[in-house]
């Protein structure tokens, strides 16, 4: 856009502006439904059980330094090391991924003024945030989970678990599930409905291909791990059989169950972060991505081969030799289009010419990771290999490169190259730079020296070791590691949040993007654009002549659509202007309902079944009461 | 744009089946509530998988001192379930084509059947809980579990026609036709999976 607005284009301004003003404060927070703040929320509440797990990793690594140590005791070790693992994957990465950065940049990306369905997007952080804080009150209560994040039976059976740590888990994760499940429909529809006029799905940035891909997996993976742990809860609570021997179930059950839904899981981790790469690569190298039909391609069928591929995490309980042989070979395939990625990738920074700004060195980072970690989950496949190592720290170390070094780098890096869009200004660079390598050199150091005693025997969850093994160097060195990249992520904060008073004001597309968002100004209005983009080809920012085109609208006062919160719905396929919607503004029902639902999974854990069915006839009243305000007549 | 509806105009009953002839794609709420079937099947097809594995696990399904269960009633009140797709077909037809009255008597025609589905149903499994338990055996924890789930669907689809009835009490608009056709495909989805779980449920007897 015009960055000096004519009188006739700034009457247009005027009026969105009036038209789509949130509400002040408190009650704004608690009542929006606009996707930017919705997905600052997300970020806010991810960092801070981002926090969480971070300290719970240090204090793993600390209770690790030396042998012997009483940092911990072997039951709050226990605690701490499963609730780091469910804090940082369904805490963290996947709400930090999905909820921050989709949500602030995927309708940007693709022209739209909101998501699809914006109360049902506040509802979804609504519930993320219970099912967290549900969680950690129950470790803050002394009843944390202990029976590590996947949690199997039957150490994880009342028999062996009596108290309602896992009862904790299990309900906080279904909980949770509502919430996730919401945010990926929410997503599939907005990029299926929303995208500009002219974005058919060739046109469409890499960014939102991996999302799509994400939303789908996520959309086929959450309910079996939904069931599997209503089946737990059931088998605890009311005595129920599912995996208990004794009366006909089998605890093999929950194991398939849990890792139909986790290995998709990873792919759905690591996904997001191949959509970062995608869009600060062309950023960082003045050229468009190598082989983008392949490389969306690639995405989805990372997240489809992901569904089949479950069993590899049980190589070593028994399984017939032929199962666990077409899980090898499954295992295998998925090289394949990771390969086409990661080729594309290196490819298009070699062909281009780079400039080596902190985000784009988080790319670099994320791509050694994520070639260390992929090689050893290639080793993973072979049969032998992977029962000799499986449970020790090779598998601790293989896991940490792929979901820290390769899902967590590319979403640093992200914070970096959108800062400027969402604060307009600019970070400081040199701490930058020296942020990534800290927090480079603390990943390598901290996860690569776990191969090493992983191959020597160490297994994991152990709460600690004797000093005669061999381990105790590697382990210093591992923990020392640890607080290295604990340093390095407090400077990227620390960075950030004083460039968020002092940064330099930067304007709405210092970096030279490609694609839509940065023609929007930072940080970018309620509405996002003045005038409905027009698109012709996947780097939008780069068809100066488009982007002329949509200012010179805007003098028109054509296509703002400014009778009320209106967006516009395109087809499916070709992106053809299809209708104009009116989508809702602030409304109390998404936290309402939330809170409705958190009251059930509270009753729910404490027993008081009528209470709890109480609180579902309130949740399906705040439903009705939702449905009475429509947004056409808003 | 020539030729583009607005929502926010499509308030009355014309107006929202114009807008229903005009627009080319599929609206976001079809769209939203045919994803939220594609997740509960996924749920339904991992409850069932895990009756299948606990059956072939098991040396005699049912269990020794269990019967199997009896075929005629759970089929033929499945069939008379199935049927309500037609009065429910049949009202999403009438919205979309501004016909409020026949719409909702045609909702409530369903609704009623439904609600009967779902009184013998619960009687049955009453009957059941009567003869053997959910915690003595895998057997019954998955029986019950299966039938449980289905009809919680049940009630939830009633809850939503309910809404809906007194919703068109004031007239129809975009925001309810889509409504209707929304309600419309969760049952044709319940409705699907009330022949698979009735076929699993009795397929010891099959």
């Amino acid at each position: 856009m015009a960055t000096v607005a004519t009188p006739a284009a700034q009457r247009h301004l005027d009026r969105l502006e009036r038209i789509w003003a949130e509400r002040e404060g408190l009650t704004g927070w608690l009542t929006t439904t606009d996707h930017k703040r919705i997905g600052l929320l997300y970020l806010f509440a991810s960092l801070a059980f981002f926090a969480a797990g971070g300290v719970e990793a240090l204090l793993i690594r600390t209770q690790l330094l030396v042998p012997n140590a009483g940092v911990l005791s072997p039951d709050a070790y226990n605690e701490v090391f499963t609730m780091h693992g469910v804090t940082m994957v369904f805490l963290f990465v996947i709400p930090i991924s999905i909820g921050a950065f989709g949500n602030y940049l995927v309708p940007l990306m693709i022209g739209a003024r909101d998501m699809a369905f914006p109360r049902m997007n506040a509802l979804s952080f609504w519930l993320f945030l219970g099912s967290g804080l549900f969680m950690y009150v129950g470790l803050f209560l002394g009843n944390g989970p202990d029976a590590g994040w996947f949690d199997y039976v039957p150490l994880a059976s009342k028999q062996f678990t009596p108290s309602s740590g896992i009862d904790f888990y299990a309900l906080g994760l279904i909980f949770n599930g509502v919430s996730t499940t919401a945010a990926s429909i929410n997503f599939i529809v907005t990029i299926f409905k929303l995208r500009a006029p002219g974005m058919s799905l060739n046109r469409m940035p890499l960014f939102c291909y991996a999302f799509l891909a994400v939303s789908f997996a996520l959309v086929f993976a959450l309910p079996p791990l939904t069931a599997a742990l209503s089946f737990l809860e059931l088998d605890r609570r009311l005595g129920f059989h599912f995996y208990d021997v004794a009366s006909g179930g089998d605890p093999l059950l929950w194991q398939h169950l849990f890792w139909i839904f986790g290995h998709p899981e990873v792919y759905i981790i690591i996904l997001p972060a191949f959509g970062i790469a995608t869009s600060i690569i062309p950023t960082f190298v003045r050229r468009k991505m190598v082989a983008f039909p392949l490389v969306a391609l690639a995405e989805i069928l990372v997240a489809f081969i992901g569904f089949g591929v479950w069993a590899h995490h049980m190589f070593a309980v028994g399984l017939a030799t032929i199962t666990t042989i077409y899980f090898a070979a499954a295992s295998l395939i998925i090289v394949i289009p990771s390969g086409i990625q990661l080729f594309a990738w290196i490819t298009t920074i070699f062909t281009g010419t780079p400039r080596f700004k902190t985000p784009l060195l988080f790319i670099l980072g994320f791509i050694v990771f994520f070639i260390m970690g992929g090689l050893t989950g290639i080793m993973f496949a072979a049969i032998p290999f992977d029962q000799q190592t499986t449970d020790t720290y090779f598998v601790v170390a293989h896991f940490h490169f792929v979901i820290f070094g390769a899902a967590v780098f590319p979403i640093l890096g992200g914070f970096y190259y959108w800062f400027p869009k969402v604060t307009g200004r600019m970070y400081h660079e040199g701490v930058g730079k020296l942020s990534f390598w800290l927090t480079f050199a603390g990943t390598a150091v901290t996860f690569f020296p776990m191969h090493i005693v992983g191959l020597l025997g160490m297994p994991r969850r152990q709460y600690t070791y004797p000093p005669d093994l061999g381990w105790s160097f590697l382990n210093f060195l591992e923990s020392i590691g640890s607080y290295v990249l604990g340093a390095g992520l407090v400077l990227i904060v620390a960075n950030l949040a004083v460039s968020l008073l002092r940064g330099e004001r930067v304007g709405n597309d210092p970096w030279g993007g490609d694609t839509l968002e940065w023609s929007a100004t930072s940080p970018p209005p309620a509405y996002n654009y003045p005038v409905i983009p027009r698109v012709t080809s996947p780097y939008a920012m780069w068809d100066r002549d488009d982007r002329q085109a949509d200012a010179r609208r805007l003098e028109r006062g054509e296509l703002t659509l400014e009778r009320g919160h209106e967006t516009p719905a395109s087809t499916v396929l070709d992106a053809e202007w299809d209708e104009i919607l009116e989508m809702p503004s602030h409304s109390w029902m998404p936290v309402l309902l939330a809170a409705a639902l958190a009251a059930v999974f509270t009753m729910l854990l404490l027993g008081h079944w009528v209470t709890a069915g109480a609180f579902s006839a309130v949740a399906a009243l705040v439903l009705f009461g939702w449905h009475m305000q429509e947004p056409q007549e808003a | 744009m020539n030729g583009v509806t607005r929502s926010s105009e499509a308030t009355s009953a014309i107006a929202a089946a114009y807008a229903e002839r005009r627009r080319r794609a599929m609206p976001s709420g079809v769209w939203g509530v045919a994803l939220l079937v594609a997740t509960e099947a996924a749920l339904f097809g991992t409850v069932l998988a895990s009756y299948y594995y606990l059956r072939f696990d098991a040396a005699r399904w049912p269990p020794a001192g269990i019967e199997p269960p009896d075929v005629a009633l759970p089929l033929a009140l499945t069939g008379a379930l199935v049927l309500t797709s037609v009065p429910v077909l049949l009202a999403t037809v009438a919205a979309r084509r501004a016909r409020v009255g026949s719409a909702w008597g045609l909702l409530l025609l369903a609704l009623l059947a439904q609600a009967g589905y779902l009184a013998v149903q619960i009687l049955l499994f009453k009957r059941d809980l009567g003869v053997f338990s959910p915690r003595d055996t895998a057997y019954g924890s998955i029986y019950f579990t299966l039938l449980g789930l289905h009809h919680l669907h049940v009630v939830v689809g009633l809850l939503l026609e309910l809404g809906l009835l007194v919703k068109l009490l004031g007239g129809l608009t975009n925001y309810r036709v889509i409504g209707v056709r929304a309600v419309a495909i969760y049952w044709y989805f319940v409705n699907f999976m009330a022949v698979l779980v009735v076929l699993t449920q009795l397929s010891p007897s099959l």
